[in-house]
């Protein structure tokens, strides 16, 4: 702001800088749910088991017996 | 909406970012040693019938005796196991039909096979702190040795759903202790869209993809319900929660709440009613997250499915709370 404000003239009120207000709840979820969180994604709506949609083939060949 | 809940209702796309990297990371590690699709263990015949027992590792197992009372039943049906519940499963003399295991965690979950490299206290205070296996947190060695003792004799008998996603140490022990290891995906994302990592991991090792509702538990029901075909299931150990006076320490995510939320770290608890018990027993965020997930994966599943944990939180339309010994009486019945 004070790049802006350089009149030949003084002012009668003091300018404060805006100071940026740091949602302090919001900063802790942020942190918490990179550290939380499950082991395995869950994916909505998409069923329980997806073989593929048979245009991807089967990369089996390479596989030895169990 | 307090905080807890809030972190709960973001969790799905955090678990992505969570464990994405390591989970693929392994997928390609372990991709010479496929040998087999989880696919093969359709139409295998594990027990009798089209009942089944899916034993997770919550506090519930011990406090109820749920496994010791499952032996003295004598139920014939499929009992199908996750990871952590493994040592409790063999120490009662209850042999899992199927083990599944999924986590991608480096060191950690090779422990619920017993690690024959451990031979003093781990840094990692998980396994004393946890609240699945109390065996552990009373002597973590000796409890070790025994754990080592009981999956090298069991072994052979085994059949591990694993995940590509696991760790090679836990490929390595399940290998060496002779169990046959029946492979699958973990769905990560919508495989419909073109830049879905579900499809580029399919399309790497042909391996179906299995939704897994956020942890082991509930892809264990996943794999009995939608993959073994069974109709009729029970729920062991699936508490998704904390019972009434349980020390905020010794719950899984304590040192991350506290951590990050630091004075107001209790405030990522969230209190919940049993109606089965009539008690008050709180959640973390995660777990919580799990407990939502597996009631709305539960709306569409093709099985019945009672919780029979006795304790807990997971109750809805879909998973009515049930005694053990109700369930197992009407499943004994032809």
């Amino acid at each position: 702001m004070k790049e802006y404000l350089k009149g030949n003239y003084t002012l009668e009120v003091t300018i404060k800088e805006p100071t940026v207000e740091i949602d302090q709840t919001e900063a802790f979820e942020k942190k918490a749910l990179s550290r939380l969180g499950g082991s395995i994604c869950f994916v909505s709506k998409k069923g329980f088991l997806w073989k593929g949609d048979g245009a991807d083939g089967h990369r089996t060949e390479d596989r030895q017996p169990a | 909406m307090d905080i807890g809940r809030k972190i709960a209702s973001r969790l799905k796309d955090a678990t992505f970012e969570r464990i994405a990297a390591t989970a693929l990371a392994n997928a390609d590690a372990n991709r010479p040693r496929i040998r087999a699709s989880i696919l093969e263990l359709a139409g295998r015949a594990f027990g009798e019938g089209d009942a089944a027992i899916v034993i997770a590792a919550g506090p519930s197992l011990h406090r109820r005796q749920s496994l010791e009372r499952l032996k003295q039943s004598g139920f014939r049906g499929t009992v199908v196991a996750v990871d952590g519940a493994l040592g409790a499963c063999l120490r009662a003399g209850v042999v899992p039909h199927v083990v599944v295991t999924a986590d991608p965690h480096a060191e950690r979950i090779v422990r619920w096979f017993g690690d024959p490299t451990l031979t003093a206290p781990s840094t990692d205070d998980y396994f004393r702190r946890q609240e699945m296996d109390p065996q552990h947190a009373r002597d973590e060695v000796g409890a070790n040795r025994h754990l080592v003792e009981l999956v090298n004799r069991h072994g052979p008998q085994l059949t591990v759903a694993i995940a590509t996603s696991a760790s090679p140490a836990v490929v390595n022990r399940c290998e060496s202790a002779g169990m046959a290891l029946y492979w699958w995906n973990p769905m990560f994302d919508d495989y419909d869209r073109p830049d879905s990592v579900s499809r580029r991991i399919h399309r790497a090792n042909g391996l179906p993809c299995l939704n897994g509702g956020g942890n082991v538990g509930t892809a264990a029901w996943v794999v009995t319900h939608a993959l073994l075909e069974k109709r009729r299931i029970g729920l062991l150990g699936m508490d998704f929660s904390y019972p009434p006076g349980t020390p905020l320490t010794g719950t899984q995510y304590y040192p991350e709440l506290r951590e990050l939320l630091g004075e107001r770290f209790a405030e990522g608890y969230i209190s919940l009613s049993n109606p089965f018990l009539g008690e008050t027993w709180f959640t973390d965020p995660a777990y919580y997250w799990f407990r939502d997930v597996f009631l709305e994966m539960a709306q569409d599943a093709e099985c019945e499915t009672v919780n029979c944990t006795e304790g807990g939180i997971l109750h809805g339309e879909r998973v009515p709370m049930v005694a053990l010994d109700e369930f197992l009486a009407k499943v004994a019945r032809p």
